[in-house]
């Protein structure tokens, strides 16, 4: 893995460097990292927060091994643009959190207009943005991320746990999740077992669950493309190695 | 290469048991013991008929599954983990409830913290589940008359259903086939794997088989017994009764792997089968893998 490479201890710094950027977003997917608690701490251990803009005081971005990015680009905002380009100069490794920055989130589904800023009116996720998309190896789902997951993500990362990242790998090339995914690449497959999974995943309660006919039921106008739903559906995928847990 | 032995078809096992429950169900008398004397602090399961998910918290509303019918028991999973806080939860159901639940607990999508949740993990032995008006049909199909299934067990390797009427029906794997749930006929995990326990209900109403998979259920049934010792009669299991399980579980996945074949003929994407190659996202939904988890989260 290139964030273990020569370049990135040759300082003797052993710690991962890590920064976390805000684009257009709610900054939940941040608070979900906070969110680790005392989990976090022996994260800590290993890692060294570069740059946050809710946790350090840094205005210029400094080189760092793994950029965790939530948010949508504004391609209306100067900031953004200025903040897409040093990403790509100073970050090695990109991962897209949550929803916004990996699908477009809940802002796809803005028409723009927004006060005080009307002029914002078109957001990108940087997974469809081209002079980052060779750099962003990861896409986390969800609206937020579960800190549990982000936990389990960053160790595995740390561990360099292929077959656990794999997913998030391949979620990189994803551009249009939502809830009609449950539909046409499991339903109509014939793949549902009406396990339910997929409407305790859905932070939005786009999907609930029809008692009735035993399938999930999905409710469009709910659904911010966040990508949990068929994440974490048992028939998606299911490389799941065998940890014991005690 | 897939070989239809006993690792694939019923997968690991420590000990296999046939436990009395002295006159009541003796899975049901396992909960309601749990619960009574705080070893697990919930159980997330569905209804007797199956159509309704149900998460129980005290000793005396437990009810479980007696159809083979469970559905939309993870849909309450983070009601049980988030809103109520449970820790020690015990869960109950068909092997793809838990493909969701160690899925969950192991990428952690979906609901927060469920892998320390969670204290046991039960399936029962599914020959696929089928929904209230596919029970119907079925029995119309094999008696020529409408009754109703009161529950469902195994007798000599054969599925056998109860009616309602004290009728007892044998069901021929080909024919059950038919009517069970369309992913049920793809499915290659019938004896639940990657649970801590996996229940087949025999005859009688007050016994079943209990395949021990894990340290923990080995464990969980001891404190049980412990707890309260004449509620519970274990004696092992001896090979034919395994054995006579086996055969019918073969007839079942030979029956699955040809609509698995048939799907590749169609160009339809398949289950954990093959190599094939999908479309971005979904490219590794195919990457089979038979190995299917034997370890418990």
């Amino acid at each position: 893995m290139f964030y273990r490479d020569k370049l990135s201890f040759e300082d003797e710094e052993l710690k991962l460097k890590v920064g976390f950027l805000h684009f257009s977003s709610c900054s939940g997917c941040q608070v979900a990292f906070l969110d680790m608690f005392e989990e976090a701490v022996e994260i800590l251990d290993t890692v060294e927060l570069v740059y946050s803009n809710m946790l350090t005081k840094k205005r210029d971005l400094p080189p760092m091994d793994v950029a965790f990015v939530e948010g949508a680009l504004c391609i209306e905002d100067p900031h953004h643009l200025h903040l897409i380009k040093e990403l790509q100069k100073k970050a090695k490794l990109i991962v897209a959190v949550g929803g916004c920055a990996s699908f477009g989130g809940v802002r796809r589904l803005s028409c723009g207009n927004q006060l005080p800023q009307p002029q914002h009116q078109s957001f990108v996720p940087i997974t469809e943005i081209d002079l980052v998309k060779s750099k962003v190896k990861y896409a986390i789902p969800g609206c937020p991320p579960n800190p549990s997951l982000l936990y389990s993500f960053l160790l595995a990362l740390l561990e360099v746990n292929e077959e656990f990242l794999l997913p998030f790998e391949l979620m990189t090339f994803s551009t249009k999740v939502s809830g009609i995914d449950i539909f046409t690449e499991v339903v109509n497959k014939g793949f549902c077992v009406g396990c339910g999974t997929c409407s305790t995943a859905c932070p939005t309660r786009a999907i609930t669950y029809n008692y009735e006919c035993s399938k999930p039921a999905f409710s469009p106008g709910l659904c911010v493309h966040c990508g949990s739903c068929l994440a974490a559906c048992p028939q998606s995928f299911k490389p799941y190695p065998q940890p014991t847990y005690t | 290469m897939v070989a239809l032995n006993s690792g694939f078809l019923l997968g690991k096992y420590k000990e296999a048991f046939v436990v009395n429950g002295k006159g009541e169900n003796p899975v049901k008398a396992v909960f309601t013991l749990m619960l009574k004397f705080g070893l697990i602090d919930g159980l997330l399961t569905a209804s007797e008929d199956g159509n309704l998910p149900r998460l129980i918290l005290k000793a005396e509303e437990v009810e479980i599954p007696v159809k083979n019918s469970c559905f939309g028991v993870n849909s309450l999973l983070k009601k049980a983990v988030q809103k109520y806080r449970l820790s020690k939860l015990a869960v109950f159901g068909p092997a793809c409830t838990f493909d969701g639940l160690n899925k969950t607990q192991y990428f952690g999508i979906g609901c927060n913290w469920t892998k320390t949740a969670v204290a046991l993990k039960v399936s029962f032995l599914c020959p696929g589940i089928l929904t209230g008006t596919a029970f119907l049909s079925e029995v119309v199909d094999i008696t020529g008359k409408r009754a109703e299934v009161s529950r469902f067990y195994f007798r000599k390797g054969e599925l056998c259903y109860q009616l309602r009427n004290g009728e007892e029906v044998t069901v021929p794997p080909s024919l059950h086939h038919r009517y069970v749930n369309s992913a049920c006929r793809y499915c290659l995990n019938l004896a639940g794997k990657g649970t801590d326990l996996t229940v087949v209900y025999l005859k009688e109403k007050d016994r079943a088989l209990f395949i021990v998979r894990s340290e923990r259920g080995l464990s969980t049934l001891a404190q049980v017994q412990r707890s309260s010792p004449s509620s519970l009669q274990f004696r092992k299991a001896g090979r034919e009764v395994v054995d006579e399980l086996l055969s019918f579980l073969k007839e079942k996945v030979l029956l699955n792997i040809s609509d698995i074949i048939e799907r590749v003929e169609l160009g339809l994407p398949v289950p954990k089968w093959n190599d094939n190659k999908l479309r971005k996202f979904y490219r590794i939904w195919n990457s089979i893998d038979v190995n299917f988890e034997e370890e418990v989260f």
